[in-house]
């Protein structure tokens, strides 16, 4: 059974939460502006992702195996898609530019291997074929390049091997294995390496601009809360059995489960738009988001309890909230070792947006967050205390 | 009717440098209607704050059914309904909502929150109003009775009415006036300011006349009356500005 006591504060959050969703005005700032915002980002970033071309191809050697081959290892290329033509449309859709280049496998392109000529592959293209059609063309250069190099190494072997009693199919079977161990630990290897973070403007200001939005309620939490002071209304809540602790409990549930709403519609957007969590960085981010709106709804209730007007209120909230956010890093990188990293250090968002940073960019862990946490708990729990001792001490000065 | 119910003992209350309320001393009985009458700025409202709990006093104390405000709030706001002077209503809410969530806050289930709304409501006569729209489109006179509606919830056996009748249409007041003869005939204990006379001296079993922070009379309307003359031909305002030298509703 739940308690008188928890009753009460759960019917004053509801009450607190009912009057958010009546204030249209309010509930579109909060949730619909972020949105916006994510509309411009999809914008402004969305055309700078890895490269993805279309190859078209007209394949006039169906059934051949060097046909298949290519066409097998092209399609194993996941920034290609091969769009496939018939040789007439293809010659068409030049004509018209429709396309600007097109590959061409000719029907004896494996006949000619098998019987030791060179066999060709045709580029047909408009122009300079477009930058699209530039990259796969020399996509496909080096696919044929490392096929045409795999039948250069099988003949050298078979010709130097031809007086030995070791069998075509054997030299065929041992050289191909020898090319795919080789494939699979080349001698002279690629290594992709990213130099610090992921550079995708995308993940890097998102958890900014997330914590600056559930930020932005401080305001209205603060204006609500002298607003009702002034009413009266609190005042006389404070006649009847609901005390200050279940008062401020109430609407820290209330503040900290609309800061919520909006942190998980805003990360659902995310990943919808930008597919940027895996289903455990997702949970991992709930958890910073969690911790930050708690902290964020007992700084509205700080706020709330000093201030003596609703203006006041909304002006120390506004400057709060441009201080935490520009110092936090919302806007840009703060430089590692500055004095700004220094003064960052006093700003709520540094932690969330570290935090955030870690999990979706570094793909850390909770481990990893640890003190982050921590130190917005610590928020969390001056917060709760600090408010509650500022309010009573201003109402009883009153 | 002579066992104390409140007991107030040299109260003061200081706003900055200005004494608010400046040593009061009087006791109410329980079923008795007490009147608190004064000018503006008398203490009246202060003091009222300082009986509801809210508002600590700088000395003195506080008694409520044998419960101290210096260490039983908690226990005395299980005892009292406050009706303040100034509106203290959700504006955005129905007369209904209004009533069941300070009815929750009392204590009450959701139940007994809405039957109490309904037979408070009904009691100030405004059972068709309800649940009909937001009470900020209600009239003046409506409001006052949705805020005295509000006190009677968790029936408190201490009423603080701060002024009920204040600034409203002649057939609301009368309305209200009628609402507190009622609660009278159940035996309520009230704490009654108005500015109006005529229905304290029906009303109150006895007056206490405060000015500047302190009681200068206390005593039932009959004898304040006749020690101005034949209590039939005196009224309280004559009593009030024999007192003062000054009327009561400047
Ligand atoms: N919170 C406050 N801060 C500063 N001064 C106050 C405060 N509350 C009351 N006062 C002052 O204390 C004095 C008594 O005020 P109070 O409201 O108790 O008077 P009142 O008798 O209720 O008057 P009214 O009939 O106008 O309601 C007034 O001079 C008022 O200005
Ligand atoms: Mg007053």
């Amino acid at each position: 059974m739940i308690s008188g006591k928890m009753m009460r504060i759960l019917v004053v959050a509801l009450m607190e939460v009912r009057s958010y969703l009546r204030d249209k005005a309010d509930l579109a700032f909060s949730i619909l502006l972020p949105v916006a915002i994510f509309a411009l980002m999809y914008g402004a970033f969305s055309g700078q992702d890895q490269f993805n071309g279309t190859l078209h191809l007209v394949n006039e050697d169906k059934e051949g195996i060097y046909s298949t081959r290519l066409i097998t290892q092209l399609e194993s290329i996941s920034s290609l898609t091969i769009d496939y033509l018939s040789p007439s449309d293809a010659d068409a859709k030049l004509e018209k530019s429709d396309l600007l280049m097109v590959v061409s496998i000719p029907p004896d392109f494996s006949s000619k291997i098998i019987s030791g000529q060179t066999a060709e592959l045709i580029f047909k293209q408009r122009g300079n074929g477009g930058q699209e059609g530039q990259v796969v063309a020399s996509i496909v250069r080096g696919v044929a390049g490392n096929i045409d190099r795999e039948l250069v190494i099988q003949n050298e072997v078979k010709n130097n091997l031809a007086d030995t009693d070791i069998s075509r199919e054997q030299i065929q079977i041992a050289v191909a294995s020898f090319i795919e161990q080789e494939q699979i630990a080349p001698s002279v290897s690629v290594i992709d390496e990213v130099v610090g973070e992921d550079l995708n403007p995308v993940t890097s200001f998102l958890p900014g601009i997330m914590t600056m939005f559930v930020l932005f309620a401080v305001s209205l939490t603060a204006q609500a809360l002298v607003a009702e002071r002034k009413k009266g209304t609190l005042e006389r809540l404070l006649t009847t059995r609901l005390s200050v602790g279940q008062l401020f409990t109430g609407k820290f549930l209330a503040n900290t489960s609309r800061g919520m709403v909006q942190m998980i519609i805003l990360l659902a957007l995310a990943q919808i738009v930008f597919r940027i969590f895996t289903p455990l960085t997702f949970l991992q981010s709930l958890v910073i988001a969690l911790v930050f709106t708690a902290a964020v709804s007992t700084i509205g209730l700080i706020i709330g309890s000093i201030a003596r007007t609703e203006d006041q209120a909304s002006w120390i909230a506004v400057f709060f909230t441009m201080f935490m956010s520009i110092v936090g890093g919302t806007f840009f990188a703060i430089p590692q070792g500055s004095v700004l990293e220094t003064i960052s250090k006093v700003s709520l968002n540094t932690y969330a947006n570290n935090a955030f940073r870690t999990i979706i960019m570094r793909s850390g862990t909770i481990r990893d967050i640890s003190f982050e946490l921590l130190v917005i708990a610590g928020v969390i729990v001056v917060g709760m205390i600090l408010s509650r001792v500022l309010f009573q001490a201003v109402l009883k000065g009153k | 009717m002579t066992e104390p119910f409140l007991v107030v003992n040299d109260l003061h209350r200081s706003f900055n440098d200005y004494k608010a309320v400046n040593g009061v001393s009087f006791t109410i009985n329980k079923g008795e209607i007490f009147g608190l009458l004064g000018p503006n700025g008398a203490g009246k409202t202060t003091t009222i704050r300082m009986l509801s709990t809210v508002l600590p006093p700088d000395r003195g104390d506080i008694v409520i059914g044998g419960y101290s405000v210096r260490n039983n709030t908690d226990s005395i706001r299980r005892l009292i309904g406050v009706c303040p002077q100034e509106l203290a209503l959700y504006a955005d809410l129905s007369a209904f909502d209004n009533l069941m969530f300070f009815g929750r806050m009392e204590g009450l289930s959701s139940q007994e929150a809405r039957a109490q709304a309904m037979s408070n409501l009904e009691f100030v006569g405004l059972t068709d109003r309800a649940k009909k729209g937001r009470v900020d489109k209600f009239s003046g006179g409506m409001k006052r009775r949705v805020n005295l509606a509000i006190a009677l919830m968790g029936n408190p056996q201490l009423l603080f009415l701060d002024e009920p009748t204040v600034g409203i249409d002649p057939q609301s007041r009368n309305n209200i006036y009628e609402t507190i003869e009622m609660l009278r005939d159940r035996g309520m204990t009230i704490l009654y300011t108005t500015h109006y006379m005529e229905e304290a001296d029906r009303l109150c079993n006895r007056i206490a006349i405060m000015d500047a922070g302190i009681i200068i009379a206390l005593d039932t309307p009959y004898n304040l009356k006749s020690k101005l003359g034949p209590p039939e031909k005196v009224n309280l305002e004559d009593v009030f500005l024999n007192m003062t030298g000054r009327s009561l509703r400047d």
